[in-house]
Formats: C-alpha cells, structure tokens, sequence
C-alpha cells in the first residue's frame, strides 16, 4: 500500500542562541506496509517518529528519499498532485478532546468532509446520512444516540471512536495513529485499540501505529512489524513479539527495561539495562547515536555508525555491533 | 538549552540525614466532596475512609472522574468552588483535622507540613521567573529567614535528583525538559520539609526511560527523608513500581484497598479485576486482555443509590442497584462489593 525509502528529514533552529543549528529528525528511513498490514514505530519522544508519522500523512514536507502509495512515487508530484493520493492516507491524533469542534454535533462533524465526497462522486443527501451512520456503526458506536450530541457529551473513547470514523468518512487506506490511546482512560484503551485491529480485517485499512507504549503495539496485530526508532534513525526491526521478547539493541532493551513491572502478577526481568544519560540532542554524530548512553559502548561504537542489518543467528535487524540478547522484559509469575 | 541531566547509576551519593520529624500518619475517615452543579450538589467523592501508615507509600488508581484528583486536593483542604468538603475528617498527625483548618493556618501548613507536586508539574512553574525567583517567593511567603540555607536545601535536593542545583535554579521552565521539571516540582513540595508529600499524575506526559527514573526517585527520596508519600495516578504500573499500599477509586467510592502486591496479585473488586485485565501486557496470549464494557461514570452519572459500578458489573446482583455496599475489612484488605462481601462471609 505504502513504500518510504530512505525518508530524510532535517529541522534547522530559527531564532535563539541555537540559529541555524540542524536536528536530524529522520534519518534515513524505510518501511513499507501492505493493504491491511500494520506498522508500529516506539521510541522516545523526540526522536522522530511524531515527525514520520506527520510525513506519511502528507503533513509534512520530506527533504530525502521517496514516498510511493500504492505504487505512484510522490516525490515528482506538485503537492496539488499529491493531495488525493494523501487523502487514502488518514490521521488520528493524540487528543480526541481538541480534535473535534466543541461547537459542531457529530452529525455536522461528519457532514463537512461526507459533502465532499458526495460533491466528488454525485452522491445524495441521503447517501451522506447513511454513510454517516454506517462509520459509526464501523467505529462500534450507536449513530441514534450518537449523531446528535457534542463532543463534551461524550466519553474520551467515544470521541476518539467519532475521530476514527471521521477519517473512515473519506474511505482511507491507512490509518496514522499517532499516540491515539494514550489520553484514553485505561479500561476504555484496549477497546480502541481492538477497533484498529478489526479495521484492518474487515475494511483491509493498513495501521501506522506510533506510540511510547510498546504494550500497546501488541494489540493493533501480532503479524504487523515494530521499529525502534532514535534520534531518527531506525534501530531495531522485526516481528512485533519478537522484538519484544528477544531485543537485542541496548536502547531497545532501555526502552522494555523502563516499563513498570506489575509487582504480585510479574517478576522484573534478569538483565535490564538503564541507560547511562537521559536524551540530548546537541550530541555529536560521531559514531552510533545511542554510544553516549550505552553501558556496552567500546571505542569503535564512538567512531563508526552501525546501519541497519543482519547478522547470522539474530532473526530481526538492527543497528549495533554488539548485538545481544538480555532478558529485560518482566515475565508473569507463575502460578497467578 | 537543555542542560545535560545525569541519571541515576551516576548520581553523586548524597548523606543520608535521619529523619527530624517522623513521617506523619493521615486519617481521612467518612470523607465526601460535592460540586455545586446546575443538577444541585454532586458528590465528587463520597463517604471515603483511607488511612496512610507514617511512612508509607500509597497508590490512588483511578480513571478520569473517579474523584482521585478531588480526594488528593481535600489532604490540603484545597477543594476550590464551586466545591466544598460536605463530610468527614482529615487527621494529620501534628496539624489535627485540616477540614477544620482555615486562612492563615491553613495557608502555613501546606508547603511546611504538606508538599504537593502538582498534576501539570510540566506547566505550573511561571514562565516569566527563573526556578530560584520562584524559590525565593517560596521561601518569602513561609516567612523562612534564612533564605541562604533554603537555597542550600534546594540545591542538595535538586543535586540528590541528579540535577546540577545551580544550573536549575538559575533556568527558566522552557530550558528544562519534562523530567527535569519534575523534579523541580518535587523540590519545590519538599525543600520547606514538608513530611507529607502527595503527587499526583507524577509521570504523566513522561516517556517511559524519564518515568522510570523519576519512580525511582520518589522511591529513594521517600526512604532518605522519612516522608509519608501519596500518589495520585491512572496508572496501575506507576503504583505497581512505587507504593505499599493500593486504593482503587471508582465513581467517587474507595472500592477496594490494600498491600499492592496482594491487590494486584490477587483483585477482589469486579473493577480492580477488570482493569488489571485491561492493561496490555508484554507478554502472554493477548486475547486473555478486555476492555471493560461500558464507561465510567461523570459526576451527571453517578447513580445516587446502589453500587457506583454495578452498570459495567458481570457479577451484579439486585442489591447493588439499591444498597451501597460498605467497604469491609479483611485483614489489610478492604473491599466495598456486594458479590465479593457474600462470597467472603460464606
């Protein structure tokens, strides 16, 4: 559906003491998903997947590389070109609080873009009604209830299900979830998250899951494929269980080491790793970016930048020469 | 610029001074908030009893509008209007019932007895003032004479975190980032030594390598300073990391209380249950996690009668739609449910 080779993004500092400074946001970036599949980028904040996300969704501007959806690159497109073949690709922000107009119902939320898509396809009236209540029904929300009322009249979840559905309004072809269930309450998370993954299987829409919370990367598919990403540049790849249970870049196993162990139901893993400084992006690029923080670092990591590759006996990709696995993740205990 | 942090396995081993003033024990007993609302009076938090051991850690959990916030901000009789505190007591050991506490007194005992790390420590510094400004005004407003000494303080404690204390102090908020604003919150709740420290949403907002390293500071901060400490959160793994005891706050009731590990461990509350089951997991059949059906309630849709959580309930019996189910003590654990009272007694 989608294919981004060697994505490359840099933002220069304007005003300050740090004018004309450059943040390497992305590095050189590829993946590709297909019709229904599904990708998950984790990592820090800053380190440029909210940037890729934005990039994908025809947000942002790209300095390198290329961007070819279903099969046209985009790159020799005008952007007046570009904009139908972005509108397959749809995003879901963060907060479904400032998402919606709190001044608009849902049925006038769902009109605005639905008249477009009528206009486009000589459509009627009647075909808007019935295609705004048919993506609530797909969001598993009741449209008799529902396409009447305003957004503060809703739950966190149910908003975020009314942003979902508003992007199924112009039938996409990928779904951009950028952090999309973090500000939802958590006995509501993992319903939105199962919304995703039935999304995929019934509509065949691809999912470009970002997030900080690599739990949750679980939930939108076990075939869809995880990256970990820092300071833009990929560092990990592979099948999402296998990432996580078998990680063998340190700053991967930084990032599992990190999460909160549920003390009573699990028991902390053996080796975890904590890095040995917290995120600054004024480093130098000298070597592999994650040296300065890495507890295994020797003198050819602070020289030489390892690239993404594979190495016999480790099934996923990574970007470190002393690949190795550690057991970081907490297991369950047994017997509960 | 963000100033260069330092993380934990480099921090400088601070003295560790023996505790002046024991941590203080808190009895919050028969506790109800209400908001004035064009429906009348809502009970935000109600008939809430909850004690915190002298130097305990305790975990609220509990969803948006579960009145975790409202509870936490009774501890220093900070409910604003159109809020007020209906009923009940708050007992701080050295200070008494702070229900009762009003003006000036009341205004002495938070920051010197009671340290309180907001919920958007990320914004609640003023942009406009350095973090030693802020400090001084601090100090000015507790009447502290001697302004080097707290300074001083503040410094060993921002050092303690791993900060550089002189770099910060002289910092404005946007030159710090989000986990060092933290701990700036921190330092300012507890350079008035202050015993009793509550945080509430101490992580939010935070990545996941940040909230680890600030868990472990409250952690070690607790231990070193001999603090009574609460933590407000919506995060069951925030708790599950730093505190003794867990209270699952739901619709405004206490529904269950007690050792952490035995909480989560074992859950007896239909809630707790769910929402531990709601949490993704690592590891494990991912089918075994469910979302909890339904919603949680707001203030309009808080049943007045019966069990706050009997609609999103599977063990609902005809009870819970007229009875309120009273939190009963089973040993440390407390549990307020009709179907797991019943069960229990048999």
């Amino acid at each position: 559906m989608i294919t981004a080779t060697g994505i490359t993004k840099t933002f220069k500092q304007r005003g300050g003491v740090l004018a004309g400074r450059e943040v390497h946001a992305l590095r050189g970036v590829d993946f590709s998903i297909a019709k229904g599949g599904a990708a998950s980028f984790i990592g820090e904040s800053g380190c440029g997947k909210t940037t890729l996300g934005r990039i994908i969704a025809g947000l942002e501007s790209y300095d390198g590389g290329e961007i070819a959806i279903a099969g046209t690159p985009m790159t020799p497109l005008r952007p007046k070109q570009r904009q139908p073949h972005f509108r397959k690709i749809q995003m879901i922000h963060q907060d479904p609080y400032s998402a919606l107009n709190p001044t608009r119902t849902i049925h006038q939320t769902l009109q605005a873009p639905l008249a477009l898509r009528a206009r486009q396809t000589g459509r009627s009236k009647q075909w808007m009604e019935e295609r705004a209540a048919e993506v609530l029904s797909l969001v598993g929300l009741d449209p008799g209830s529902v396409l009447s009322r305003y957004p503060h009249q809703l739950s966190g979840g149910m908003r975020q299900r009314v942003v979902i559905a508003r992007a199924l309004t112009v039938d996409p072809e990928m779904l951009v979830a950028d952090e999309a269930v973090s500000m939802i309450d958590v006995s509501l998370r993992l319903g939105i998250l199962a919304l995703l993954k039935d999304l995929r299987e019934r509509l065949g829409v691809a999912v470009l899951f970002i997030t900080h919370d690599v739990a949750t990367a679980r939930y939108i598919g076990d075939d869809g494929e995880l990256f970990v990403i820092y300071r833009g540049q990929v560092v990990e790849r592979g099948p999402v269980d296998t990432v996580i249970a078998d990680p063998v870049h340190p700053y991967t196993q930084s990032l599992l080491s990190a999460i909160p162990v549920l003390h009573g139901l699990e028991e902390p893993g053996e080796q975890p790793v904590v890095p040995l400084e917290s995120l600054d992006e004024s480093q130098a690029d000298a070597g592999c970016l994650f040296a300065r923080r890495c507890p295994f670092r020797d003198e050819r990591c602070e020289s030489e930048l390892p690239l993404l590759q594979v190495t016999d006996g480790v099934p996923q990709e990574h970007a470190c020469f002393h690949p190795r696995s550690r057991s970081v993740i907490a297991r369950p205990l047994s017997g509960v | 610029m963000a100033q260069p942090e330092t993380a934990p396995p480099q921090m400088a081993p601070a003295p560790v001074p023996a505790p002046v003033t024991p941590a203080p024990g808190v009895r919050i007993d028969g506790l109800t908030v209400v908001y004035k609302t064009s429906a009348g009076e809502l009970p935000a938090v109600r008939d809430v009893s909850l004690t915190l051991e002298p130097g305990s850690i305790t975990g609220i959990v509990g969803e948006s509008g579960s009145g975790k916030s409202t509870l936490a901000l009774s501890l220093l009789n900070a409910v604003q209007p159109p809020g007020r505190i209906a009923a009940g007591s708050v007992e701080i050991d050295g200070l008494g019932d702070v229900v009762g506490l009003a003006g000036e007194r009341l205004r002495k005992a938070r920051g010197a007895h009671i340290g309180y790390v907001f919920q958007a420590a990320q914004n609640s510094l003023n942009p406009l003032k350095t973090v030693g400004k802020q400090l001084l005004d601090l100090g000015r407003s507790h009447d502290v004479d001697d302004l080097r000494g707290l300074v001083r303080e503040a410094k060993e404690l921002l050092g303690r975190m791993g900060l550089d204390g002189a770099r910060v102090l002289d910092s404005h908020q946007h030159e710090l980032s989000g986990g060092m604003r933290q701990r700036v919150g921190i330092m300012l709740a507890l350079v008035l030594n202050a015993h009793l420290v509550v945080l509430d949403e101490p992580t939010t907002a935070l990545d996941m390598i940040t909230q680890a390293n600030i868990l472990k500071i409250v952690r070690e901060v607790h231990a070193e300073r001999g603090l009574t400490t609460l933590v407000i959160t919506h995060d069951i793994g925030v708790v599950a990391e730093v505190a003794d005891r867990l209270a699952v706050m739901y619709g405004g009731r206490l529904v269950e209380q007690g050792p952490t590990r035995e909480v989560l461990g074992a859950p007896r509350h239909p809630y707790t249950r769910g929402l531990i089951q709601a949490i993704p997991r690592l590891v494990g059949d991912i089918d075994e996690a469910r979302a909890l059906p339904g919603r949680p309630p707001t203030l309009a849709t808080v049943p007045e009668r019966g069990c706050v959580f009997r609609e999103r309930c599977a063990l609902r019996m005809d009870i819970c739609e007229t009875d309120d189910p009273a939190a009963l003590a089973d040993g440390p654990r407390i549990v307020a449910c009709h179907a797991v009272g019943a069960k229990e007694r048999t």
